[in-house]
């Protein structure tokens, strides 16, 4: 890991900042080609698997995965993808992890959520920065899935707000042992979990001051509980419960990671954990568009398949172009963790925020397709529909993820512009910052940076991809310049800054993956990919647009007063007959 | 206990054929394949033997490159190693040339047990498990559905017709074609998928086995291939009309008269 002196790279703060860091996303990742034959293989079993053993609208009903589809899941090995061969596991690559991980999510939600709570979360603090020792007594069970692991972060006063957590630890027992109490609600695998990673507030250093550090806690502990089942919309085999803490006794060898760090610990986990989520989804929206596509031949209405009607047909394309797109993004995203050496921690709330919307827009319109079938209890489509639901809230709501994409962005750009006005109160020593700041702005101003070597039948998007992520550097140093750290609070803003990075990510994510299948397979082969690369990027580039115009341009203060308006009165102000 | 399984690649169930303008195969680069049914429960099947009597499950099979698939696919499954004869120079769907060449094969292993699957879902013939056993000289019993292992030798269930069933007792080694759907085919595991790659995998070419290309001409064995076709339409569907009295009568007549069904 790099030091804190020196950032890591990453592309999305680089194309705020200015600049375009070509070899960050292109060539399109590849996998080794011994890892894919094998992740072939793997899929092959988990299709098996699922076609033989596992009833999702049973589980929908009963509300419990059976304890044999759990134990056939430990079988195959799945509970212990991402950890290392030494610990009993089998050392995926992220990539790897995640398309496995797609096809158990986008097959069974609630199995996909309980997967997603034992590996992308529950267990990933203890990965990351677990001790030898404690690796050594936990991983094997976990991976064995004899143990499942939870991610205990959210409480009843901090969910989006998580560095509010109330839970306290305190160091008062024999040989450094915590005493920890409190609760955490909505805690995923909270029924069946026999380890949690929980997050807990800690007087730390001299001062004493709170700050939260992540603890081991596991089921046996006395003084640990966990509550009734919650009833849910969907995903409903997903054991999601309170967890209590009454004097639970934790000893000191249970801390993971650095004492006072474990907000970092959390945010980290998180960054990759949405990942998993968020190729479960991109999963998810393959199978609708695949399940909607055979329906619509299937089903006539004035004497014509419906897939013969186009706005059926356009309802289709879409599927499978955010499909695509969702894909396209996850496992760009997924071969930068596997780089190891650039940051990704926009990209990826980039790609939970665009793939969660993505299957809720096709499990609306699959249900749509479906007609009043869709809507019946007997086929699928209500429950994917309600399933889906939940992937926009959790590990990060869509909204506070596009603060972060937006703010996370700008970040370096305005620490940028930081130094640059201190260099200005002092320009002699400090005349390497302001020869950068020229050229820093010759970049982002006159010249603007171009991709190199892109096939000839992408020109047209890479052109506005370029065009347009010029245009966010520039809407970025505008509004920093105008509202500085008050940006924060200019959510208007933030959200259009965010939805158009996630459309210029989305936008270089299929450029890059379609011109590397163009090299290795000729256009010809290719064709259907192109188009799909065409249609979106002719939709993102002028939602891009848009979100820039408006930028200054706008209605916001309206719409503001009429929010404030509805608070103040209390009620529905403007009924017809009041 | 030291069992040979012989597995056979063959395109994917449903799966649309294409004959070729010659009439002399079916395009096969344009199949997807698949482990032959029959011969996954005799591979299930072998797993289980071992498992609870030891020894040792080597998969034998042939065909070209791409069959190293169903290869990897079997020792994923468990299987200890693998023999692969690649017909890069010859095809054959004859099942006494291919027999001829897996019992050169087999015969230097020296197996306790020779399993194979009772037919081929492509060419269907059943014939080369029988055959191969005559070749090897061993006793064989086929259409198995269970095998118990005894002191000084098998005893093996066999499915007759109607329902009937046939408990047979073989000496060691012998030879079992072994019937679909007896048993519940294990899933690979990650586990076995990645030691796969780490497990033998022995190619051999025809010179390997003393054989020579006139061994496996075609029409060495006295079969003539001559041509593949789609089935000639010979029956056509009647539609009767008229109304109901009169048809019911018409059909009642074709039914006794023409297809005597009654
Ligand atoms: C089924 C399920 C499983 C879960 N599993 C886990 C788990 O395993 N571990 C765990 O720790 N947690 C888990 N959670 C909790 C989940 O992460 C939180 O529900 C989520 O973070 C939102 O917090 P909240 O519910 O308190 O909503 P709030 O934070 O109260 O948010 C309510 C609304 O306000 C919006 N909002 C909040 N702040 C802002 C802002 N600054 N700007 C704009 N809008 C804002 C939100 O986007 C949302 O729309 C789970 C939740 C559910 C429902």
């Amino acid at each position: 890991m790099a030091s804190s002196e020196e950032p890591m790279k990453s592309f999305t703060k680089a194309m705020f900042a200015g600049g375009l860091e070509q070899d960050i996303v292109f060539p399109y990742p590849k996998m080794d080609p011994d890892e894919e034959e094998n992740l072939s293989m793997i899929l092959g079993s988990i299709r098996e698997f699922f076609k033989d053993k596992v009833d999702s609208a049973e589980i929908d009903r009963t509300g419990e995965i059976p304890a044999e589809v759990l134990d056939g899941l430990n079988e195959l090995g799945v509970m212990g993808m991402s950890i290392p061969e030494e610990f009993g596991g089998y050392g995926f690559s992220s990539t790897a992890y995640n398309r496995v991980f797609e096809e158990v999510a986008a097959r069974d939600a609630s199995l996909g959520v309980t997967v997603g709570g034992h590996q992308s979360i529950g267990l990933k603090a203890l990965l990351l920065h677990g001790t030898e020792e404690q690796k050594k007594r936990f991983l094997p069970k976990l991976a064995s899935g004899e143990w499942l692991a939870g991610f205990a972060l959210t409480e009843p006063g901090a969910g989006s707000d998580a560095a509010g957590i109330q839970t306290k630890a305190i160091q008062d027992g024999p040989d450094g042992q915590y005493t920890l109490n409190g609760s955490k609600i909505w805690i995923t695998n909270g029924g069946l979990a026999n380890f949690f990673t929980v997050f807990a507030k800690t007087p730390v250093g001299e001062d004493g001051k709170e700050n939260i550090t992540a603890f081991i806690v596991t089921r046996d502990m006395p003084g640990f509980a966990s509550g009734r089942e919650e009833e849910k919309l969907g995903i409903h085999g997903s054991s999601t419960t309170e967890l209590t803490f009454d004097n639970v006794k934790v000893p000191q060898d249970y801390v993971i990671g650095p004492l006072g760090k474990g907000f970092k610990v959390a945010m980290e986990v998180l960054n990759s954990g949405r990942l998993g989520l968020a190729a479960g989804c991109a999963g998810g929206v393959k199978r609708l568009a695949a399940m909607s596509a055979e329906y619509a031949q299937n089903r006539k209405q004035f004497n014509t398949a419906i897939a013969d009607f186009e706005m059926i047909q356009h309802k289709i394309s879409d599927m499978v172009v955010d499909a695509f797109v969702a894909e396209s993004m996850v496992y760009l995203t997924t071969g930068l963790i596997d780089r190891g050496d650039v940051d990704y921690s926009i990209e990826s709330a980039m790609c939970k925020v665009f793939a969660s919307e993505a299957v809720w827009r096709a499990a609306n319109e699959g249900m749509q397709i479906a007609g009043g079938l869709g809507y019946s209890k007997e086929y699928p489509y209500e429950q994917t529909l309600r399933d889906a639901r939940i992937n926009l809230i959790f590990e990060g709501t869509n909204e506070v993820l596009r603060a972060f994409i937006a703010l996370a962005g700008m970040q370096e750009h305005g620490e940028y512009l930081k130094k640059v006005g201190k260099a200005l109160q002092s320009p002699l020593s400090a005349m390497g910052l302001l020869t950068d700041f020229a050229i820093h702005r010759i970049k982002g101003r006159v010249a603007t940076q171009r991709l190199e070597g892109i096939s000839e039948v992408l020109r047209a998007e890479l052109g506005k991809f370029e065009e347009y992520a010029k245009d966010l550097h520039l809407v970025t140093e505008r509004v920093l310049g105008k509202y500085r750290k008050d940006i924060i609070n200019q959510e208007f803003l933030l959200h259009r800054i965010a939805d158009m990075a996630i459309d210029l990510f989305g936008m270089v994510s299929v450029i890059s993956r379609v011109d590397s299948l163009i090299k290795e397979k000729g256009q010809e082969k290719v064709q259907r990919e192109i188009a799909i690369t065409k249609i979106f990027c002719e939709e993102a580039w002028r939602r891009v647009r848009r979100n820039s115009r408006q930028i200054d341009n706008n209605i916001d203060d309206l719409r503001k007063e009429v929010a404030l308006g509805t608070y103040e009165a209390k009620g529905f102000a403007v009924d017809f007959v009041a | 206990m030291k069992i040979i399984v012989c597995m056979k690649q063959v395109p994917v169930k449903d799966s649309l054929l294409k004959i070729k303008d010659d009439n002399s195969w079916v395009h096969e680069d344009e199949l997807n394949y698949e482990i032959n049914e029959s011969d996954h429960y005799a591979l299930e099947t072998a797993l289980r033997l071992k498992e609870a009597h030891g020894g040792e499950v080597v998969i034998l099979t042939m065909g070209p490159e791409r069959v190293k698939e169903a290869i990897k696919q079997g020792l994923a499954k468990g299987a200890d190693r693998a023999l692969y004869i690649n017909n890069a120079d010859f095809t054959s769907i004859d099942p006494m040339t291919n027999a001829k060449v897996l019992a050169a094969a087999i015969s230097p292993e020296t197996p306790d047990l020779v399993l194979a699957g009772l037919q081929t879902d492509d060419n269907g013939s059943g014939q080369t498990g029988v055959i191969l056993a005559e070749n090897l000289g061993l006793p064989h019993t086929s259409i198995v559905m269970e095998i118990e292992k005894l002191d000084n030798g098998i005893k093996v269930k066999r499915e007759l017709e109607s329902g009937w069933f046939q408990w047979i007792e073989l000496p060691l080694p012998a030879l079992l074609t072994i019937q679909s759907g007896i048993n519940q085919i294990r899933y690979a595991t990650i586990k076995g998928i990645m030691m796969a790659k780490k497990k033998e995998v022995k190619e051999l070419a025809l010179s390997d086995l003393g054989l020579s290309g006139a061994d496996v001409a075609a029409g060495s064995t006295g079969l003539d291939f001559q041509k593949v076709y789609v089935p000639e339409k010979t029956k056509q569907a009647l539609i009767l009309e008229g109304d109901p009295k009169d048809v019911a009568e018409q059909l009642a007549d074709k039914l006794k008269n023409e297809a005597k069904v009654f």
